[in-house]
């Protein structure tokens, strides 16, 4: 604030049209600029020629481009892209939902395995958490090796108690679930972690409540735990889908997209239009047609949730 | 322990039975958990034939170091090495720097507009770069930003997220702080640099390895950006390695899980320094 006091010391001028007070707010607001520009140059501007791109017919092997109107919208639904969209969407909603379970169904139960307090368990915790640090390219590696058909140990091991396994990368119907393995192993620790901090903010009196009334320890996770875990069940719900739709990496490593587009998942579907075929046009539809979807469904969650969840923390 | 724990029966009382089954449990599962990692390091100092026997062995029965070498010089390693650490200490550097001030502008700052923009800043969680990666791509190549670190830094420079997260622990702050500060002499950058970071060393920490984590782990645009070996990134060159050593006739699996066990080195090694504020970094975030 130097400058402004500098400009308070000397008030012989007559009221400058930079005041003291107009020229602190013209700084503070400064200093949300450089975010901001970055911002509309990285997100806003390029949302919007999306939009732009996909009423074109942009394919970058040629030098020009025209405006063709809705037609990669046409292809999208009812032409031939709409067969490879609708499975996308239906194989990313596979993924989502696989990754929301195991993120929370598997990180409550973690959560309730290893909420002892110990040196012993904290290990173990930290153990659990830390995959969530290995790079997915690392982690889609290892399990690349794991769940190899012919020499991995996974298949191995199955053998053992006598099933025979399959060559689970390569396999239609088991594609997408190797993949969710691989992810699964990523994710549950943090569901654990988030769920465990927030079970010790939940206040002991409850509890102690509930036992003098003679409540199990059933009755007390279903009637205390879980509701008074509501805001921390949404947070995940939302940061969790919002990361799984945008799931490539994992897929890209593991099975890029195959056998036979079975882990097709969308934004897979939208790069190999744009990076493979260079059918920036089509691409670019796919791609506001995810912003699209994803957009709705966030929103709705959030409607949904403003009325049922309670934010008191 | 015959008698079958109640479901459930974890907090208030526990039952007799629970307390000896869940370590045991804990460490099954802690075993089943920990054994990629286990199984990463194993093969990666497994010869080519052991990777491949049918009947896998447990532990590798001859140390082979020379898998590290093989992947350093012939995958081209130290050099995916160095573009990673340049481009994720760019990109904490820009996120850091944005993200602070932009935190302190609308937190602290009086402006007009400011809730207006930061509802801006929280809009642009809602589009991520796999939706508008296309326009982007074209704008760098544009540019001439094709494997360059400019164009693998830039389009990451600035994060909604670390705003967000940054403008919430500022708030947690005392406003009485900042004016005592401004009182003493200090201007806005003196103001973060005496006054807020102290206050939120732990946060900002937490705040600034997690960026750090995403920078070094990030795939998907570096993967766009930076086709070529000049500027390619650890997490892609790791990729890559299936197509690199596909041509022979068998996988070397073996080197390429050296390459993965290199490639996760930096950031296990800060997990385990910094475990503490890593484990309660998401978990502040779920609260706030």
């Amino acid at each position: 604030m130097a400058e402004t006091n500098l400009e308070a010391a000397a008030p012989e001028q007559k009221k400058p049209f930079f005041t003291a007070r107009r020229k602190a707010k013209i700084v503070d607001f400064l200093m949300v600029v450089p975010a901001l520009i970055l911002l509309a140059v990285f997100t806003y501007y390029p949302i919007c020629k999306l939009f732009q791109i996909s009423l074109t017919d942009w394919n970058l092997l040629n030098d020009t481009w025209n405006f063709v109107g809705i037609k990669n919208w046409n292809w999208l639904f009812a032409g031939s892209g709409a067969k490879y969209m609708w499975n996308s969407i239906k194989v990313t909603i596979l993924y989502t939902l696989g990754e929301l379970a195991i993120t929370m169904v598997g990180g409550m139960l973690f959560a309730l395995l290893f909420n002892r307090m110990t040196r012993m368990f904290s290990a173990m915790r930290a153990i659990i958490f830390v995959p969530k640090y290995v790079a997915m390219s690392s982690a889609a590696m290892v399990f690349l090796v794991i769940l190899n058909g012919n020499y991995g140990i996974f298949n191995y091991l199955l053998g053992l108690i006598g099933i025979q396994g399959v060559d689970w990368l390569n396999t239609k119907s088991t594609a997408l679930f190797a993949v969710l393995m691989c992810t699964g192993w990523r994710v549950v620790g943090y569901g654990m972690m988030i769920y465990l901090s927030a079970m010790m903010g939940i206040s002991k009196d409850y509890y102690e409540a509930a036992s003098l009334d003679g409540a199990t320890g059933r009755q007390q996770f279903f009637k205390i735990t879980l509701p008074m875990l509501s805001p921390t069940t949404l947070f995940l719900l939302v940061t969790t889908f919002l990361s799984a739709m945008k799931v490539f990496q994992s897929v890209d490593v593991l099975t890029s997209g195959g056998p036979s587009r079975s882990t097709e998942v969308f934004v897979y579907l939208i790069y190999r239009y744009a990076m493979e075929d260079f059918r920036m046009d089509r691409a670019a539809t796919c791609a506001v047609m995810f912003f699209l979807l994803l957009l709705i469904i966030t929103v709705s969650t959030m409607k949904v949730s403003n009325n049922s969840v309670n934010y008191d923390a | 322990m015959s008698k079958k724990p109640t479901a459930g029966a974890k907090i208030g009382e526990k039952s007799h039975a629970w307390y000896y089954i869940q370590p045991v449990l804990a460490v099954l599962v802690t075993i089943v958990m920990i054994f990629p990692l286990y199984w990463m390091i194993a093969t990666s100092l497994k010869s080519a034939e052991e990777v491949q026997l049918i009947v896998p062995t447990l532990y590798p029965h001859s140390i082979h170091l020379e898998n590290y070498i093989s992947v350093l010089t012939r995958a081209n390693f130290l050099k995916y090495y160095w573009n990673t650490i340049v481009m994720t200490v760019g990109i904490l550097v820009l996120q850091v720097g944005t993200g602070t001030l932009a935190a302190y502008g609308f937190s602290f700052g009086e402006f007009r507009g400011r809730e207006v923009l930061f509802y801006v800043v929280l809009g642009a969680l809602m589009i991520p770069l796999q939706v508008t990666f296309i326009p982007i791509y074209i704008m760098c190549a544009n540019w001439n930003l094709n494997d360059t670190f400019l164009g693998l830094i830039l389009p990451e420079a600035v994060s909604a997220y670390y705003i967000f997260m940054m403008r919430n622990t500022f708030l947690s702050i005392d406003r009485s702080y900042i004016d005592a500060g401004r009182i003493d002499g200090l201007g806005r950058l003196g103001t973060i640099i005496h006054v807020l970071v102290p206050m939120s060393k732990a946060s900002i920490f937490t705040v600034t390895l997690v960026t750090f984590s995403n920078g070094w782990n990030a795939y998907f645009w570096p993967k766009i950006i930076a086709r070529n070996e000049v500027r390619r990134v650890l997490t892609v060159g790791l990729a890559q390695l299936k197509q690199t050593f596909a041509g022979q006739a068998v996988a070397n699996y073996h080197e390429i899980m050296a390459g993965a066990v290199l490639a996760i080195m930096p950031l296990v090694i800060l997990f385990i320094v910094f475990q503490k504020y890593m484990m309660t970094g998401y978990s502040k975030a779920a609260m706030k």
